[in-house]
C-alpha cells in the first residue's frame, strides 16, 4: 500500500516530509505506510482518526508532522529569518494514563534533539510537582502532554484562552479508552472549547481497534462538524498472528467450580516465567494482584529481586521503577492489573499470562499485543482460567480472535454532570456568557440533543441551586453578574471546585505511610474501618502492621507476621460483551458435540459437564435451563441466559419484580456472566414463570423501571453523579474529614431527591445511565426474544449444580421486596428466636 | 402507631418518627435534629433540595399537635451548623409553640447558649429528672437510667434467604435508652444487640419491638 502522493502540499512541507524520512533511515528504520500517510493528512490540515495498535509506531506518526508544521508556521525554517518561533503552546498531546506520559515526553524529545529543534516538550499531570506547574504556567512549554483531568484544570485558570491561542494540535491518544468513560465527554467539552480559543486547530485521535471507529471518529471531532468534514480514518493495518493456550488443570476433580484467584495453577505459572525474558502477569483485580505476588514468593524465594508488582494504588515512584526495569530487562515477571493495560511499549516482553477471564475482546487482544514486539512474531497469550465455566470463556476466546469480533464503546449521551462540572469550571477561571458557550456546547456529539428547557434548567441549577427562588435559601455558587456573565467570585467556592474537578469517583482514598513518613500507596477507606490497630494486611508486596489513622494517612509498620487480609478495591467488575456472550453460548452448546469436535478447553472440562448432567442439563441453543434447589440458606432459583452480567442483572430485577406482584416475597439477587439467581425464604414454584409469560419483552421498560425503585443500581449511578455535578464535596485531599458523612450518605441525598425533587435533571440521570449503560436496555430485549423462541425447561435439583456454584456463592447481591416491612421484620424475628 | 413501654415505672411512649413521650410528665423528648444542616450545604454549593428543609418543621409541628406536651427536650444536636436562615424558620416555630423548650447541649450545638436563651428556649448541659438522667451523649451513671441521644442507632436484621435489613431503632440497655435521630437527612449507626439489650425498630409508621 503506497500513500497517494498528491501535490496539495507546498514544496517547503515536500522538505519537512523528506526530512522526517531521513530521521527514520538514521535510525535504520523504514516508516510505515500508516506513518507517511499520516504526516501527509495532518500537513493538507485534516483532522482524524488513527487506529494503530500499541508498539507500532503511532507517537512518531503524529509527533513528526505537528513538530514540522509547528516550525514552519512560526517562520524558523525561513532561510533569511531563522528566528526561534515565539513562545506559547502549540501542541497537546491528550493521554489517558499518567504512566504513559513518559514514553510520549521521550520520543519527542529524541526528534527534537536529534534534529536541534528550538522546541520544549513537558508534561502537566497529577504527578506533576507545584513548582514544575507554576513554572509552566508563567512559560507553558510548546508540546504538553496531559490528561483530560489536567486539561480542565488549565481551563479552570485565569486568562486561560492567551494560553491556548497559538495551539496548533491535540492529539487524544487511547482515544478508545477515553470514549466509552465520562472522560471522553470531558475531552469532548475541552475540545468545543479549544476549537473557538485556537485558529486552525488540528485534531486527531489515536484509538486501538473496536467495533464502532467510524462513531470513534464522529464524537471526536463533532457531529456534522467542518473538523468532521475534513477528516480522515487512517488505518495501521498491521496485523499480528495471536496464539491462545490456555492452561489446563491436571486433574479437573480438584478444580474449583467457584474462585477467582486461580492460585492452584500456580506452579503451572513457573516453567513459563523461566523461559522467556520477561513474563507480564495481568489479574482483574488489584487484591488479586497482591496475592499473585505474595503466593509465587512464598513458593519460590529465588525469584525475589526479580519480580515486581504494578497496579494502580502503589506510589508513583514504584510503578515508574517498574516500567523502567521492564525496559532495562531487569525483571524476569510483573503481576500486574490493568494499569499496565495501555501505551507503553515494553520490548523485552515476551509472554503475557491473563489470570481470570478477560471479560472483553480487545482488552485480551490489547494485553495480547504486550508480547512479541519483534516483527513477524506471534504475541503469545497464555490463559489461566480461575474456575471451571471459565474455561468455556478461555475456548470462546479463541473463536474472537479468528472473528475479530471487537466489541464496541458506548459514548455517553447528555451527561448533565458533566457538563455541570465544566461550566463551573468556566465560571470558576474567567466567567462564561451562555450565548457563546451553549452552540459549542450544541456541537458536541454528546449535547447534540440538549434543548432550551433544559439549557436554562442546568443555568437556574448552577445559580439558584434549584429552579426558583426562595427567600431564606442562602444557596451560594454561580453568580450572574450584570453584564451576564456567569461567574464563581468565591474564592472556597473556586477552590473547592478545583479540587474535585474529574470524572473518575472512587470509594473516598487514604494514603498509607510509614510512621518515619514513607508514602507507600493508596487504599480504599471501607477497607480500613475494618482494621484494629495490631492487625496485619499486604499491600503493595509488604505485610503491614496497622498502627493507626491520621486524619486521612493510614500510619504503618513493616511486620514479619504472616496474613491473608489484602485490601479489596470495590468497583471494576467486569462484564461480558454482547460479541462474547454469543460466542460463550456456542462454546457451551459444544459440549452436546462429539469430542473430536470440541475444542480442548472443553474436552477437559468434561467431569464438570458429567456433574451438571447428572442434575441438570447443559442447555443447548434451542433450551432456557431454570434450576431450582433448596439448601440451608433457603430456596435457590437459577437461570441460564448466558447473556453477560448487566444483561443478567436487569433480567434478574425484571423477573423478580414480575414475581412479586404476584404475592408478597422477598429476594436476593445475584449474577455473574453466565446466569442469575433469585434466592428467597420461599420457593418459587417455575412453572408459574412460564404459565404467566414472566419473560416477555411487554411492558418491559416499565416494569423495569419500577423494580429499579427497589434495587440499589440507580442509586449507585447516582452517587458518582453527585460527585462530578459537584452536588457533594468529597473533601480537601489529606483532610477530607468535613464533609465525609455526606459522601458516606450520597444515599440520603438519593432519598431526598426521590421524595422532594424527582424531576431534578441529575437525579433522572442516575436512572438513564443505569438504562443505557448498566443494564443495556437493547441487549436485554434482544435477550428476551431469544429466550421466548426457546423451550423453557425446568430442572428440581438435589444440590447445587456447577453452573450453579460461583453464582450461588456471590456475596454482591441485590434486593428485592414486595412484603411489608412489619412482616419481614415479624419473620426475621421468629427465625432469630427459632435458634 | 406508638409503642408503649414501661421505663423506671414510668409510662412512655415510643412515636415512629423517633421521639419519646413521657406520659406522666407531659414531656416530650427529641434527639438529634440536626436543623440547619441543609441550609448549611446549600450555602456551600452543594443543591440538596430545599423543600428537605420544611420536613423538620412539618414533623416538629405535627408532635406537638399529636402530643400536646407541657415540655420538649431536645437532647442535643438541635442545631448542626452555625447560624444561617434556617434558624429564622426555627426561630418562628418557638414562637408558635406553647410548650416549654429545653435543649441539651450537643456535640453539634456550636451556636451560643444566649442565642437559645434569647429566643426563649432553656439551655442546660445536662438533666437529671426524676428516675433519668438525660443527656446528649450516652454517660453510664449508678443511681439514674440514662436517656440519650448522639449514636443515631440502627439494627441490622437477618432473614433466610439471605435477607437483611437495616433500620433506624430505639436501643434499650439496662440502665440507659438511646434515641433514634429525628432530623431528615441524618445517617445511622449500626449497634450490636446484646443479650441485655431491648431494640425497638422503626418502620413504615411503626414501632415493633424484636
Amino acid at each position: 500500500m503506497n500513500p497517494k502522493t498528491s501535490s496539495t502540499l507546498l514544496p517547503q512541507q515536500e522538505v519537512l516530509l523528506q526530512k522526517a524520512e531521513d530521521w527514520f533511515s538514521d535510525q535504520g528504520w523504514k516508516p510505515f505506510p500508516f506513518q507517511k500517510e499520516t504526516w501527509r493528512a495532518y500537513m493538507e490540515g485534516k483532522h482524524g482518526l488513527l487506529n494503530a495498535p500499541t508498539g507500532s509506531g503511532k507517537t512518531y506518526a503524529l509527533w513528526f508532522p505537528i513538530l514540522m508544521e509547528c516550525l514552519r508556521v512560526s517562520g524558523y525554517l525561513d532561510e533569511k529569518k531563522k528566528t526561534r518561533p515565539k513562545r506559547g503552546l502549540r501542541a497537546i498531546w491528550i493521554t489517558p494514563l499518567r504512566a504513559l506520559s513518559q514514553e510520549i515526553f521521550q520520543s519527542a524529545q529524541r526528534i527534537i534533539q536529534d534534529l536541534d529543534l528550538p522546541l520544549s516538550v513537558g508534561i502537566r499531570t497529577g504527578d506533576t510537582s507545584t513548582k514544575e506547574r507554576s513554572r509552566q504556567k508563567r512559560q507553558m512549554p510548546e508540546l504538553l502532554i496531559t490528561t483530560p483531568e489536567s486539561l480542565h484544570l488549565l481551563l479552570s485558570s485565569k486568562n486561560y484562552p492567551k494560553t491556548f491561542a497559538l495551539c496548533q494540535a491535540v492529539v487524544v491518544d487511547e482515544w478508545h479508552e477515553l470514549m466509552g468513560s465520562k472522560r471522553g465527554v470531558q475531552m469532548e467539552l475541552a475540545l468545543s472549547r479549544l476549537k473557538t480559543l485556537s485558529e486552525n486547530l488540528r485534531i486527531w485521535g489515536i484509538s486501538a481497534t473496536i467495533g464502532n471507529l467510524d462513531l470513534a471518529r464522529e464524537v471526536l471531532l463533532g457531529p456534522g462538524s467542518p473538523a468532521f468534514e475534513n477528516s480522515v480514518m487512517i488505518r495501521a493495518d498491521i496485523q499480528k498472528r495471536i496464539e491462545v493456550k490456555s492452561l489446563l488443570p491436571k486433574t479437573m476433580e480438584t478444580f474449583p467450580w467457584r474462585g477467582h484467584l486461580g492460585l492452584h495453577l500456580l506452579d503451572d505459572v513457573i516453567p513459563i516465567i523461566k523461559s522467556s525474558k520477561t513474563t507480564l502477569l495481568f489479574t482483574n483485580t488489584r487484591s488479586q494482584c497482591e496475592i499473585w505476588f505474595q503466593k509465587i514468593l512464598e513458593r519460590y524465594p529465588e525469584f525475589a529481586g526479580e519480580m515486581a508488582m504494578h497496579h494502580g494504588s502503589i506510589n508513583k515512584e514504584t510503578r515508574l521503577w517498574v516500567e523502567q526495569a521492564i525496559r532495562n530487562e531487569s525483571l524476569k515477571a510483573v503481576v500486574c492489573t490493568s494499569s499496565l493495560d495501555l501505551g507503553v511499549d515494553f520490548a523485552p516482553v515476551e509472554t503475557v499470562i491473563q489470570i481470570g477471564g478477560p471479560k472483553g475482546v480487545a482488552r485480551f487482544f490489547q494485553r495480547a499485543g504486550r508480547s512479541g514486539h519483534r516483527p513477524g512474531q506471534p504475541s503469545v497469550i497464555y490463559f489461566l482460567p480461575t474456575h471451571a465455566l471459565e474455561l468455556v470463556e478461555a475456548s470462546a476466546l479463541h473463536k474472537a480472535i479468528e472473528k475479530k469480533a471487537v466489541e464496541d464503546r458506548m459514548p455517553y449521551l447528555m451527561s448533565y454532570d458533566v457538563l455541570l462540572q465544566y461550566l463551573t469550571t468556566l465560571a470558576v477561571s474567567d466567567g462564561f456568557y451562555p450565548k457563546e458557550i451553549w452552540p459549542e456546547i450544541r456541537s458536541t456529539f454528546c449535547y447534540q440533543g440538549l434543548d432550551e428547557d433544559q439549557w436554562q434548567w442546568l443555568l437556574n441549577f448552577m445559580v439558584l441551586g434549584s429552579q426558583s427562588l426562595r427567600s431564606y435559601d442562602e444557596y451560594r455558587k454561580v453568580e450572574v453578574e450584570e453584564d451576564g456573565r456567569f461567574k464563581v467570585n468565591n474564592k472556597g467556592i473556586a477552590m473547592r471546585h478545583r479540587f474535585q474537578m474529574g470524572t473518575i469517583v472512587g470509594d473516598a482514598n487514604l494514603s498509607v505511610h510509614y510512621q518515619s513518613g514513607g508514602y507507600i500507596g493508596s487504599i480504599e477507606e471501607w477497607f480500613v474501618s475494618g482494621l484494629n490497630p495490631g492487625d496485619v494486611f499486604t499491600f503493595a508486596g509488604r505485610n503491614l502492621e496497622f498502627i493507626r489513622l491520621r486524619g486521612m494517612k493510614v500510619q504503618v509498620r513493616n511486620s514479619k507476621k504472616r496474613t491473608s487480609k489484602v485490601p479489596s478495591w470495590m468497583g471494576g467488575r467486569l462484564t461480558l460483551s454482547a460479541q462474547m456472550s454469543q460466542l460463550l453460548r456456542e462454546e457451551l452448546y459444544s459440549a452436546r458435540l462429539s469430542k473430536a469436535e470440541q475444542s480442548p478447553e472443553i474436552q477437559a472440562l468434561d467431569p464438570v459437564f458429567e456433574q451438571q448432567r447428572k442434575e441438570s442439563i447443559i442447555p443447548s441453543t434451542d433450551h432456557f435451563l431454570m434450576e431450582y434447589f433448596e439448601t440451608r440458606e433457603g430456596h435457590h432459583h437459577l437461570f441460564y441466559p448466558f447473556e453477560g452480567r448487566f444483561v443478567h442483572e436487569a433480567l434478574a430485577s425484571l423477573l423478580a419484580y414480575r414475581i412479586s406482584l404476584m404475592r408478597p416475597v422477598s429476594f436476593s439477587l445475584a449474577f455473574n456472566d453466565y446466569g442469575f439467581e433469585l434466592l428467597s425464604d420461599q420457593p418459587v414454584d417455575l412453572q408459574e414463570i412460564i404459565d404467566n409469560n414472566l419473560l416477555t419483552t411487554d411492558h418491559m421498560l416499565e416494569d423495569l423501571q419500577n423494580s429499579l425503585n427497589s434495587t440499589e443500581m440507580a442509586r449507585r449511578k447516582f452517587r458518582d453523579i453527585a460527585v462530578i455535578s459537584g452536588l457533594v464535596f468529597t473533601g480537601y485531599p489529606e483532610k477530607g474529614i468535613k464533609m465525609k458523612h455526606l459522601q458516606s450518605s450520597s444515599q440520603l441525598l438519593f432519598d431526598v431527591f426521590k421524595d422532594y425533587e424527582a424531576d431534578n435533571l441529575l437525579y433522572t440521570q442516575a436512572y438513564r445511565e443505569t438504562f443505557e449503560h448498566q443494564l443495556e436496555e437493547g441487549r436485554l430485549r434482544l435477550a428476551l426474544k431469544r429466550i421466548g423462541r426457546q423451550e423453557l425447561v425446568i430442572r428440581n435439583c438435589s444440590q447445587a449444580t456447577p453452573f450453579s456454584f460461583p453464582i450461588i456463592t456471590d456475596r454482591l447481591r441485590e434486593k428485592m421486596s414486595s412484603e411489608k416491612l412489619a412482616d419481614r421484620i415479624r419473620k426475621m424475628t421468629k427465625k432469630l428466636q427459632g435458634r | 402507631m406508638n409503642h408503649r413501654i414501661q421505663i423506671g415505672g414510668q409510662q412512655m411512649l415510643m412515636h415512629p418518627s423517633g421521639a419519646l413521650f413521657w406520659e406522666e410528665r407531659s414531656l416530650l423528648m427529641l434527639s438529634d435534629v440536626h436543623l440547619g444542616k441543609i441550609s448549611h450545604f446549600r450555602k456551600f454549593g452543594a443543591a440538596i433540595p430545599t423543600q428537605a428543609v420544611q420536613e423538620n418543621f412539618i414533623l416538629l409541628r405535627r408532635l406537638v399537635e399529636e402530643f400536646q406536651p407541657f415540655q420538649i427536650v431536645f437532647l442535643g444536636d438541635l442545631f448542626h451548623s452555625s447560624l444561617n436562615k434556617e434558624w429564622d424558620l426555627f426561630e418562628h416555630w418557638v414562637q408558635a409553640t406553647p410548650s416549654e423548650l429545653i435543649l441539651v447541649a450537643g456535640n453539634h450545638d456550636i451556636i451560643s447558649p444566649l442565642r437559645f436563651e434569647k429566643i426563649g428556649l432553656h439551655y442546660v448541659e445536662d438533666w437529671e429528672l426524676g428516675p433519668f438522667y438525660l443527656s446528649h451523649h450516652p454517660t453510664d451513671t449508678s443511681e439514674h437510667i440514662n436517656i440519650c441521644g448522639h449514636i443515631h442507632p440502627a439494627i441490622v436484621l437477618r432473614g433466610s434467604g439471605r435477607q437483611s435489613l437495616r433500620l433506624p431503632c430505639f436501643f434499650l440497655k439496662p440502665k440507659q435508652l438511646i434515641l433514634p435521630a429525628l432530623g431528615a437527612f441524618t445517617g445511622s449507626h449500626s449497634l450490636k444487640q446484646g443479650p441485655k439489650d431491648r431494640v425497638f425498630v422503626l418502620a413504615e409508621g411503626e414501632v415493633i419491638a424484636l
